[in-house]
């Protein structure tokens, strides 16, 4: 991936110096710059945070806590799980594929990954405030927060029609 | 800002002196596992935003505000989800360039679907975990439950900015 993006940038760079000059070229690296030097710092204290909470809360804990849950409970249980779930796909993977193993139904799961997918607390603070700021980054959460229930309600139609 | 550094730093704090009360957790260990993170976005994550930047640039913003703009609207949020559904790479590939589109031109409801789009169904995290791991029970019904959050979440946000004013 470093190769696919040195390939890119220096190619970008190349057709900008180009067309527009060096000038624009000079400006482009200092407008990266400037948001490199905001988000770096971030990432490197959120991993080390992250890893913290992996070495914290164990995931046999997460599994009973959420494999029991049914319902709007359970749905509610995952949407707060998934929220608060950091790190990457190395993180929430495993713990769903444990939570099948420990038979979690599909809504639940459907719902955990939607969370950890549209809430994640983690993705928020690293990558969205310092790139879109405050106004955005609340306004798509507002309008997020439904949506791990829509998810979870329409995995429990799709799996039992009759059921609901 | 400064919010996204505070909280960051209040957590870690907090996990941190509880991890320092756990007799099992050794903090070198929880730095190492940390580093290998870390080491190889040192390289890369500079690397994207210079390449964003650029491209940023080079970016037709004429078309990019006709199909992406504020005033593209409902066929706009549309455009987006699709584009996001399809945006590969976790979010170092991402971000950079959804703000690429952002500085484009993008309206906030249509980088909104697209993010929504982009997290949800998210193309290459279900090839690489979800069809090996969780198999296509899983996926599809997933997939059949979340395709329409993208547009549904562009569509509230244009509705709240315009209650907003």
């Amino acid at each position: 991936m470093t190769g696919f993006f040195l390939v890119l940038g220096v190619a970008a760079g190349a057709l900008l110096a180009y067309r527009q000059g060096l000038p624009a070229v000079v400006e482009a690296l200092f407008g990266a710059g400037e948001l490199m030097l905001i988000v770096l710092p971030l990432v490197v204290i959120a991993v080390l945070m992250a890893a913290y909470a992996q070495a914290l809360i164990p995931r046999d804990l997460a599994e009973r806590w959420l494999g029991r849950g049914a319902g709007l409970k359970g749905i509610g249980l995952a949407t707060l799980a998934g929220a608060v779930t950091p790190g990457g796909p190395f993180m929430a993977f495993p713990l769903v594929l444990g939570l099948r193993g420990v038979g979690a139904s599909l809504p639940i799961c459907t719902t955990y990954l939607t969370a950890w997918s549209v809430l994640g607390i983690q993705r928020v603070l690293i990558w969205e405030l310092p790139f879109f700021g405050l106004d955005f980054v609340v306004l798509r959460l507002l309008v997020s927060l439904p949506l791990p229930l829509i998810a979870g309600l329409l995995t429990q139609w799709l799996t039992e029609p009759d059921g609901v | 800002m400064l919010f996204a550094y505070l909280s960051i730093i209040a957590l870690l704090v907090v996990l941190a002196s509880l991890a320092h009360r756990d007799a099992h957790i050794r903090h070198a260990t929880v730095g190492r596992q940390a580093w290998q993170q870390i080491a190889p976005l040192l390289i890369r994550l500079p690397l994207a935003l210079l390449a964003a930047s650029f491209l940023a640039e080079l970016m037709p913003q004429a078309l990019f505000a006709r199909w992406l703009g504020d005033a593209s609207g409902t066929l706009g949020i549309l455009v987006a989800s699709a584009m996001g559904g399809l945006l590969p790479g976790g979010p170092m590939v991402a971000f950079p360039l959804i703000l690429v589109l952002e500085r484009a031109g993008a309206g906030t409801p249509q980088l909104i679907a697209l993010l929504t789009a982009w997290s949800c169904l998210a193309l290459h995290r279900v090839l690489a975990f979800e069809l090996p791991t969780l198999g296509w029970g899983f996926v599809w019904r997933r997939w059949a439950a979340t395709v329409a959050l993208a547009p549904l979440a562009g569509l509230a946000a244009a509705w709240v900015l315009a209650l907003k004013g």
